[in-house]
């Protein structure tokens, strides 16, 4: 094709007319803040991603309710791009690393310690500002300036459960039982330490994530006599079925859970409260007209009942504070701005309560939200009301 | 003594429900030399199906679990007679197809029933209690369904005129199709079989342990495993393979502990593979 000036012309406006429409999209696309939640969406511990997913959804179409997220005077529209991260590192480092290559600039979540462990190097990469959960020793710290914990680990509510529990059922030792990578050695060896500090000698026993059949592991337990046994981060269908064949087995004692919420599944699988007998877990949140107020918007905003698991709530409570850091400090991009305005927001939440910023002592960081929480109690296979307790501080 | 004892039990009631797992796991490559990667998709379908009867029709439970049975055997039929069976003697063919059934059927079954463990609890409860040993109900019923199904598989192929001709397959199928026996007709039965097998481990396993749409990662994990140890296609190699792993898993578990338990299975498997590498009963390695 010979160079005329009429094929000139074409192309030009053909080029230019390219550029308006990509900058036109620019534009649209900068209308739009996006949120990324990196969670477990499969598997058995995808109750826990399903109530990170519902609950920043319901955040984000709170703000877009109320105009929530405005920078320079133009309101922004919220939206959520959900990867499951299948409960790995490798599945949670990918799922960052798309969301990356999406601009994504805030991620909430993972949950999970592995999950966590993926993420962190790829969001500090980017830039990314991270709220996420993890009960690991090093979930937060100096390090990662750009990483948030939702809520405080077993270091911060281990021991205020385990001296209710030292008091309602009088064991005199207990054994630790969770899966063998960090997810579940994490937490069973703080929650192991909690128990020793409150003078109840505990030991540890851990098993190959993936187990379906724990007749064996449950053997070796019986073997062991403890009187108690705490099942730490198992996932609730794991710590279901080992209730029920530790139950089969003959086992009378209390048994615990002091690694995250999921009673209701625990008690399904187990085969119902009679089952769990005497069991004590961590409740995220204590359930009261305040919170149930979440359930209420949640069901108007998006049209569905809100995700089983009570994590849920306490996500709802720390997307509202990243949502808040982002609106005050007029960002979607400079997350260390937004980071600086989330480190000096009063920990405060409509329906949750007051509480406060803490992890100095176990992290090194002041970056981990405590808001009163519960403790979950089955006694004699009586399912009893949640013991609300205050926000943990100075941990 | 008292904890060999209960470990052996243990390790006897694993044994089963691998054995019948992995019949149709080795079945499958016997026969139709196709690596089955939907065997664990059949045995969470086999459990969804025994749920959603009891559940949602209120069949009684000895009703649903045929129906499971059966419901797999079909959907196992209908994918080989009308998929498989077009790309039988191209082996990355039948690998993707397989693989691709079973994240059709674990999507289909989050996307219908979500990802959380359903209430579905065995009719039997209660526990035998003797000498210092205990034995739930629900484990005996279990055990003595496996070993009438691994009884009447071995009845099937080795005393009727239809195991005779599944053999015959196997052993040269140019030889057997010439002699009048009919691929077309006896490879769609023979994936049923093997499918409703795993329907039926499903339907009566997943009510004692716990049943969600993940757990046939693990059972296609332990089949794969089991027919590798036994043989691949050998029928009494993955029936005696997979109380051996049952054995060893129940025993390195209790005595080594959960993490040096998993690995012990897997030495295990290693040391065989380098020693015997075709297997217990293995006798030669399939031709492409």
């Amino acid at each position: 094709m010979s160079v005329t000036r009429k094929n000139l012309l074409i192309s030009g406006a053909v080029f230019g007319a390219a550029l308006a429409g990509a900058s036109g999209a620019a534009v649209a696309a900068d209308q739009e803040l996006k949120i990324g939640v990196v969670g477990v969406l499969s598997g058995p511990a995808a109750q826990w991603g399903l109530a990170l997913k519902g609950a920043v959804e319901f955040v984000a179409a709170e703000a877009n309710r109320d105009g929530l997220i405005k920078i320079g005077g133009a309101p922004y529209r919220v939206s959520v791009v959900a990867i499951d991260s299948k409960y790995t590192a490798e599945g949670a480092a990918a799922a960052a690393n798309t969301l990356a290559g999406q601009g994504v600039k805030f991620i909430i979540g993972a949950i999970g310690s592995p999950e966590m462990t993926g993420v962190k190097p790829i969001a500090k990469r980017n830039s990314m500002l991270v709220l996420g959960n993890s009960y690991a020793k090093d979930a937060i710290g100096p390090q990662w300036p750009l990483v948030f914990h939702v809520g405080p680990g077993p270091s911060g509510w281990a021991d205020p459960i385990i001296k209710i529990a030292k008091q309602k059922f009088g064991m005199k030792s207990v054994m630790m039982v969770a899966p063998n990578d960090q997810g579940g050695t994490d937490i069973a060896t703080v929650d192991a330490d909690a128990y020793r500090k409150n003078g109840i000698p505990a030991t540890e026993e851990y098993y190959q994530r993936g187990t379906t059949n724990f007749a064996p592991t449950v053997t070796r337990i019986m073997n062991a006599k403890p009187e108690a046994v705490d099942l730490a981060s198992s996932p609730p269908g794991d710590a279901g079925i080992i209730v029920k064949q530790l139950r089969q087995a003959g086992f009378e004692g209390p048994i615990g859970r002091l690694g995250g919420p999921g009673y209701s599944e625990i008690s399904r699988v187990a085969g119902g409260d009679a089952v769990l007998k005497d069991f004590y877990w961590y409740e995220p949140v204590v359930i009261d007209e305040k919170s149930q107020q979440i359930a209420d918007d949640f069901k108007k905003l998006l049209g569905a009942e809100r995700p089983e698991n009570n994590l849920f709530f306490q996500w709802v409570s720390g997307a509202r504070m990243v949502v808040k850091a982002i609106a005050q400090a007029g960002s979607i991009s400079d997350t260390e701005k937004v980071a600086a305005a989330l480190r000096a927001l009063p920990v405060t939440d409509p329906n949750l309560g007051s509480g406060h910023w803490i992890g100095k002592e176990f992290f090194g960081v002041n970056q981990e939200l405590s808001f009163p929480f519960g403790i979950g109690l089955v006694t004699g296979g009586q399912l009893q009301p949640i013991v609300r307790v205050e926000a943990a501080t100075g941990k | 003594m008292q904890g060999i004892v209960a470990t052996s039990l243990i390790g006897i009631s694993l044994g089963a429900q691998y054995a019948l797992l992995a019949l149709g796991f080795t079945l499958i490559f016997g026969i139709l030399g196709v690596v089955n990667f939907a065997h664990g998709g059949f045995y969470v379908l086999g459990g969804y199906i025994a749920y959603s009867a009891v559940s949602f029709l209120g069949m009684p439970y000895a009703l649903a679990v045929i129906a499971a049975a059966l419901g797999t055997a079909a959907l196992g039929y209908l994918f080989e007679r009308f998929l498989l069976d077009r790309l039988i003697d191209d082996h990355l063919a039948t690998l993707m197809l397989t693989l691709g059934l079973y994240m059709m059927i674990s999507s289909g079954i989050l996307i219908t029933f979500g990802p959380q463990s359903p209430a579905f609890a065995f009719p039997l409860t209660g526990v035998l209690r003797a000498w210092g040993f205990y034995v739930p109900i629900e484990n005996l019923v279990v055990l003595a369904v496996c070993v009438a199904g691994i009884v009447s598989i071995y009845a099937l192929i080795y005393r009727t005129d239809f195991g005779r001709s599944l053999r015959a397959l196997a052993d040269d199928r140019a030889v057997a199709t010439a002699q009048g026996l009919r691929p077309k007709v006896l490879f769609p039965t023979a994936f049923a079989l093997a499918t409703g097998l795993a329907g039926l481990t499903g339907a009566l396993v997943t009510p004692i342990l716990s049943l969600a749409p993940h757990v046939g990662d693990p059972v296609l994990a332990t089949s794969f495993l089991i027919v590798i140890l036994g043989g691949l296609g050998s029928v009494s190699g993955a029936t005696v393979a997979a109380f051996l792993v049952g054995m060893v898993e129940a025993f390195s578990a209790v005595y080594l502990g959960g993490s040096k338990g998993a690995l012990a299975l897997f030495v295990l498997v290693l040391v065989m593979l380098v020693v015997k590498p075709s297997g217990l009963f293995g006798q030669r390695v399939r031709g492409a």
